[in-house]
C-alpha cells in the first residue's frame, strides 16, 4: 500500500518535470516566431511627415477649395505613392481648416456642395450624410462625428498638412 | 478543476482509451541510452521529428512576411531579415533546420541499416522512411528558389536543366516544373511555392503518420 | 468489458457509458529494465531534445541565414552552385562517364540505382540475420555508396572559396546613395571604374562596392594607379588633377 502510494507520487513528480521540460522547449522554439509576429504592433508607428501640399496660402479663401497631392508610403518592403486630397478654407476667423474628405459614417468621399439641395454644407452621396462648413457632423444624417481635420503649418507661403486628426463627436 | 474538465469531455467523446493507446507503451532496455550509452542512436529518428516541427513552426512564422512574387520575393526576406525584430533568427531557424534534418535522417536511415532494422516484418516501414527522405530532398530543393536570390536563381536553373535531359519526358516535366517551356520566372517561383508550402508538406504528413503508426503496431526492433 | 445486448450509452451516442480506469500499465513483469515511455522515457527524451534546441538555437544566432543579391538572370559571372546536400550529385555530372552523351547515366542510371536499391533494401538483403557480418554484401555496397557520396561531396566542396564567394555575393543595400553626376570627378568615374564598380559605386562581380570604403584619399589614388588584389594596375589613365576630381568624387560620395 505504502508502496503503491509511492509510485504515485513519483510518477506525479516526473508529470510535472515533464510539463517544466515541455514548456522549456515550447518557449525556447516559439519566442522568437512570436517576437517576430508581433513586431508591426511594437514597431512605432511612423509620425507622417508633412508634405507640401502645392497651395500658396495667399490663395486659400473662405470658400473650400480641394487640394489634392501625393506622399511617398513606405509599407514593409513596398514602396508607393499614395494620393491625399483635403478640402481647404479659411475659416471665420482667419485660420485655416484642412479638412479629410474621407466621410466618418463607412468612408465614402464628400464634397463641398456635393448636392444642390444642401448649400454650404459638405456632403456625402452614400447614404446623404452632411456636414456643417467647419466639419461638424449635422445630426439626423448617418455621420457620428466630425470630419477628421489634417494637422498643417506653413512655410515659406506655402501650406504643408501632416496627419489627419479625429475630433470629439457632436 | 483540471480532472473535472477531463471527466467532463471524457463522458462525452471517451478520450480516455485514446490517451492510453499513446501513453502507455513500453520502451525496452536496449533503446534506453539511460542504461546502455550506445542507445544514444536511437535518438536520431526523434530528433528528426522535432527538427520537422521547428520546420514547421518556423515556415508558418515565415509566411507571415514572405511574398512568392519575383518582384518582391526577395525584397521581403531581405526586410525581414533586417527590419523586423527576431526575423533573422526565424529564418536562420528554418535555413539551418533544413540541414540538420538532412543530416538527422541520414543519420537515422545508417542506425537502421546498419542493425538490419528493416528486415521482415518491418520492410513497408523503411520504404515509408525511404520515401520521406525523397519528400524532404524535395522540400530542400524548392525551398532554396524561395527567397530568390542569385543562389536560388541559377542553382534552380541548373536542376530543371538536369529534369529536361531526361529521355523522352525531359521536355515536359521541366515545363510542368518551371510553368513555363522556357522562361525560369514567375510562374516558376509561384509553383515552387505550392509545392514547398502545400504539396510536399501534405505528403510529409500522410508519411510520417503511416512511420508512426506502423512503429507503434510492430513496436522497436529488438537488440541485435 | 460489457458486450452485446445491454450495453449502456451515454444520451443516444454510441459512447459507453462505463468509465474505464485511467490507469497506467504496470511494466515490472515486463523483461530487463524496460520502462514507461510516459513519463518516464518521454522525459529523458525532452531533456536530451532541449540541450539540442539549446545548440541548434546557438547555432542559428551565431551564424545568421545568408541571403545572396537579387536574382539577376544576366549576371553571366555567376557560378551556381546547390546547397551541400546536392553537391554530390553535382559532382558526380561533372565526370566524362556521366556527362555529355553519357548524361543519362549521370542524371538517371546511377542515383536511380542507387535511390532505388535504397527503397527497395529490404528486399535485396532479405536473408534472416540482422548483424552486419551476416550480411557483408549489403554493408558493403552501403559503406562504398556512403563513401563516393561524401568523396564527391568533399571534392565538390574542397575547391570552392566559401568566404570570397559569400562576400562576392552579398546584397547590396537598396538605400543607395545618390550620385552626383555634375561633380567634376564623375566624368573620370564613367570612363575609368564605372564598368566594374557599377553606376551607384555598389560593385559588381567584376569589381568591389566603393561604396563603404574604409581607405584614404591618398590610397583610393594609389590603387586606381597600381591596383590592388584582383584589380589590374593602370587602370586609371587621366592625369593627376582628374584624378584628384575623381577620389573627390568617390569620398564625397561615400560621405553622403
Amino acid at each position: 500500500m505504502s508502496e503503491e502510494k509511492q509510485q504515485v507520487s513519483r510518477r506525479q513528480f516526473l508529470n510535472y518535470t515533464l510539463t517544466g521540460v515541455g514548456g522549456f522547449m515550447a518557449a525556447g522554439l516559439l519566442i522568437s516566431p512570436i517576437r517576430m509576429a508581433i513586431d508591426p504592433v511594437l514597431k512605432p508607428s511612423s509620425v507622417g511627415d508633412y508634405a507640401n501640399v502645392g497651395l500658396a496660402v495667399e490663395d486659400i479663401t473662405t470658400e473650400p477649395t480641394r487640394v489634392d497631392w501625393k506622399i511617398d508610403q513606405v509599407d514593409g518592403w513596398y514602396e508607393s505613392e499614395v494620393s491625399k486630397a483635403a478640402w481647404v478654407f479659411k475659416n471665420e476667423d482667419d485660420e485655416i481648416m484642412a479638412l479629410s474628405p474621407t466621410c466618418t459614417h463607412l468612408g465614402c468621399v464628400v464634397s463641398w456642395e456635393g448636392s444642390e439641395k444642401y448649400p454650404n454644407e459638405f456632403f456625402c452621396p452614400c447614404h446623404d450624410g452632411r456636414y456643417y462648413k467647419d466639419g461638424t457632423n449635422i445630426e439626423g444624417t448617418p455621420p457620428t462625428r466630425p470630419l477628421d481635420r489634417f494637422e498643417h503649418k506653413v512655410e515659406n507661403g506655402m501650406l504643408y498638412l501632416g496627419n489627419a486628426q479625429e475630433r470629439g463627436g457632436a | 478543476m483540471l480532472q473535472k474538465i477531463y471527466d467532463w469531455i471524457d463522458e462525452r467523446v471517451d478520450i480516455t482509451p485514446i490517451w492510453r493507446d499513446i501513453a502507455d507503451h513500453e520502451v525496452p532496455e536496449h533503446v534506453n541510452p539511460a542504461h546502455h550509452f550506445s542507445a544514444f542512436v536511437y535518438c536520431f529518428g526523434g530528433l528528426t521529428f522535432f527538427v520537422v516541427v521547428i520546420q514547421i513552426l518556423s515556415g508558418m512564422f515565415l509566411t507571415m512576411y514572405y511574398v512568392p512574387d519575383i518582384e518582391n520575393a526577395w525584397k521581403s526576406v531581405y526586410y525581414l531579415q533586417t527590419e523586423v525584430a527576431h526575423g533573422q533568427i526565424v529564418r536562420g531557424m528554418h535555413h539551418w533546420g533544413a540541414s540538420v534534418v538532412i543530416v538527422m535522417l541520414l543519420l537515422h536511415t545508417l542506425r537502421v541499416f546498419f542493425q538490419g532494422a528493416y528486415k521482415k516484418p518491418r520492410e513497408l516501414n523503411w520504404m515509408v522512411g525511404v520515401l520521406l527522405f525523397f519528400v524532404m530532398l524535395g522540400l530542400g530543393f524548392t525551398g532554396y528558389l524561395l527567397p530568390w536570390d542569385n543562389k536560388a536563381y541559377f542553382a534552380t536553373q541548373v536542376g530543371l536543366e538536369i529534369a529536361e535531359q531526361v529521355p523522352f519526358i525531359g521536355e515536359y516535366l521541366k515545363t510542368l516544373l518551371a510553368g513555363d517551356a522556357e522562361i525560369v520566372g514567375a510562374q516558376t517561383l509561384t509553383r515552387f511555392f505550392a509545392i514547398h508550402v502545400f504539396f510536399l508538406p501534405g505528403a510529409l504528413f500522410a508519411l510520417m503518420a503511416v512511420h508512426f503508426i506502423l512503429i507503434r503496431r510492430q513496436g522497436i526492433s529488438g537488440p541485435l | 468489458m460489457h458486450k452485446g445486448k445491454g450495453m449502456k450509452f451515454v444520451g443516444d451516442s454510441r459512447v459507453s457509458a462505463e468509465r474505464k480506469s485511467n490507469i497506467p500499465k504496470d511494466y515490472s513483469e515486463y523483461p530487463g529494465r524496460t520502462e514507461a515511455f510516459w513519463p518516464n522515457f518521454l522525459l529523458k527524451e525532452w531533456l536530451a531534445g532541449s540541450v539540442f534546441l539549446v545548440g541548434f538555437l546557438l547555432l542559428t544566432l551565431a551564424h545568421p541565414s545568408p541571403l545572396e543579391g537579387v536574382a539577376d538572370p544576366t549576371d553571366a559571372a555567376y557560378i551556381p552552385l546547390p546547397d551541400w546536400y546536392f553537391l554530390f550529385l553535382y559532382e558526380l555530372l561533372k565526370y566524362e562517364f556521366a556527362a555529355g552523351p553519357y548524361v543519362i547515366f549521370g542524371i538517371l542510371i546511377i542515383p536511380g540505382l542507387a535511390f532505388g536499391a535504397l527503397l527497395l533494401a529490404p528486399f535485396l538483403d532479405n536473408g534472416p540475420g540482422r548483424r552486419p557480418h551476416q550480411r557483408p554484401i549489403a554493408v558493403i555496397m552501403m559503406l562504398l555508396a556512403l563513401t563516393s557520396v561524401i568523396w564527391l561531396t568533399y571534392t565538390s566542396a574542397a575547391h570552392v572559396d566559401w568566404e570570397t564567394r559569400a562576400e562576392q555575393n552579398k546584397p547590396i543595400p537598396p538605400s543607395s546613395v545618390e550620385i552626383d553626376t555634375s561633380h567634376e570627378g564623375y566624368a573620370s568615374y564613367e570612363s575609368n571604374c564605372m564598368t566594374c564598380h557599377g553606376g551607384e559605386l555598389e560593385g559588381t562581380p567584376a569589381g568591389v562596392p566603393l561604396i563603404g570604403t574604409e581607405y584614404s584619399a591618398e590610397e583610393i589614388a594609389t590603387i586606381a594607379r597600381e591596383g590592388i588584389g584582383g584589380m589590374p594596375a593602370d587602370q586609371f589613365t587621366g592625369s593627376d588633377e582628374e584624378l584628384e576630381q575623381l577620389v573627390d568624387f568617390i569620398i564625397s560620395t561615400n560621405e553622403q
